[in-house]
């Protein structure tokens, strides 16, 4: 047998620094912000307001009576409190309803949490002109944006009044079946002065359009319908801020149609200085 | 080096959705995005967490120079072969960024319940790039 060379050196060996194998980390970081993100979804599962049963039609009209009976001290001292300005000026052929009387437009749907929340502020803000009948109490959808807001249906409702029309489309219900077609000329109303296709959209008479919510619904979040018409009776309530804030945006805008008609309502200092503001 | 080469083409990636949402922002139009019960884009776009708070940047805005920064971070850690200062720059960036990205994905998921396709892809290629940014255990040649 040969020898090796004395002088030849042992081959060098890889030996690693550290035991733990490279991918450790990183699959350590994904595993974490899984959790992470893992916990998000448990939270808003936790705090998601589950859908209430529709109120039946007796409870239902108490808690309209509570919206309608509103004092209107307590609308003029709100003003337009929280709620966002949407209205927009728009300088159509004048609108008018089947009476002859100025039409008011409303168009949404009954999953949409911002038709939720802005049916409120209609609902209080058309009562000072007229009187609802047959409104049910749904809630907006359960798998959409701000689930389960608390709200009324105009499907089924009517409303009559001496100064003004108004006419509703809801073109689905909570689980987004078709419910309403709008008539042609309703459509062109929308297709004109909609062209975001935001819900819900307004329009009084074709001298001012909103589209959206004028305030956010979460502010509703996980109320019944009672709780929201007893937080609107508390002036300094978030409640009351948003939603009446809203309905005196909504009367400013009828009242333009009407010429300041009724005045009880009209000439109050809070719609006076909305009106000035819609232009 | 070739997790670097990744590092920077998750970067520029990153800098052109970025650069995408803050077209569609000021162009006013809604980016392309499906939507159903857990997807919308323009919820979330469109919600007062889609800007900057307190301003009318859109938050994509941010991103843009976020994913500018780290491509920046990227080229010169190629390029001067993993000097450490660069590399612990690029750990801290990336760090930053993913905070952020986990806070926004609160936002998303717990506040607005609505997810932004466009805003999730930008999230995955900030996490890529701090995945890419850790540091790795190496393994080195020595004498027996």
């Amino acid at each position: 047998m040969s020898k090796q060379p004395a002088s030849k050196r042992p081959r060098p060996m890889r030996k690693p620094v550290s035991r733990t194998p490279a991918w450790v980390t990183p699959v350590a970081v994904v595993a974490a912000i899984a959790l992470v993100v893992g916990g998000f979804l448990l939270i808003r599962w936790y705090t998601t307001p589950q859908a209430l049963a529709p109120l039946k039609p007796d409870a239902a009209q108490l808690v309209v009576n509570s919206l309608t009976a509103l004092p209107a001290a307590e609308l003029d001292a709100i003003g337009q409190g929280s709620a966002n300005n949407l209205l927009k000026p728009v300088s159509g052929t004048a609108l008018t309803g089947p009476s002859g009387k100025p039409l008011v437009f409303y168009f949404g749907a009954e999953y949409c949490p911002y038709c939720a929340a802005e049916r409120w502020a209609i609902i209080v803000a058309l009562s000072r002109f007229g009187t609802f009948s047959g409104l049910k109490t749904t809630s907006s959808s359960s798998s959409d944006i701000y689930p389960n807001t608390p709200t009324f249906t105009f499907h089924g409702s009517t409303f009559t009044s001496q100064y003004i029309d108004f006419q509703a489309v809801e073109t689905t219900d909570r689980n987004q079946n078709a419910l309403e077609t709008p008539t042609g000329s309703q459509q062109a109303l929308v297709n004109q002065y909609d062209t975001g296709g935001s819900i819900p959209f307004v329009d009084f008479g074709n001298r001012y359009v909103f589209a959206g919510a004028t305030y956010l619904p979460d502010v509703l979040a996980g109320m019944s319908w009672q709780a929201v018409a007893d937080a609107l009776a508390q002036p300094d309530s978030t409640q009351a801020k948003a939603v009446l804030g809203s309905a005196n945006l909504v009367t400013a805008a009828v009242c333009r149609l009407t010429g300041d008609q009724p005045s009880s309502v009209c000439t109050s200092s809070s719609i006076q200085a909305i009106e000035k503001k819609l232009g | 080096m070739r997790l670097q080469l990744l590092a920077l083409l998750a970067a520029v990636a990153g800098l052109g959705v970025s650069i995408y949402l803050t077209a569609v922002h000021f162009a006013g139009v809604q980016p392309a995005c499906p939507v159903n019960a857990a997807i919308n884009c323009e919820q979330v776009l469109s919600s007062s967490y889609g800007v900057v708070a307190g301003s009318s940047v859109p938050t994509s805005a941010a991103g843009i120079l976020w994913f500018a920064v780290s491509a920046a971070l990227a080229a010169v850690v190629l390029l001067s072969h993993s000097a450490p200062l660069w590399s612990r720059l690029q750990l801290a960036w990336s760090a930053i960024g993913l905070v952020t990205v986990l806070f926004l994905v609160y936002l998303e998921i717990v506040r607005l319940g609505a997810v932004c396709v466009w805003c999730s892809v930008a999230h995955a290629l900030v996490l890529l790039i701090f995945l890419v940014a850790l540091p790795r255990q190496r393994e080195s040649r020595v004498d027996a």
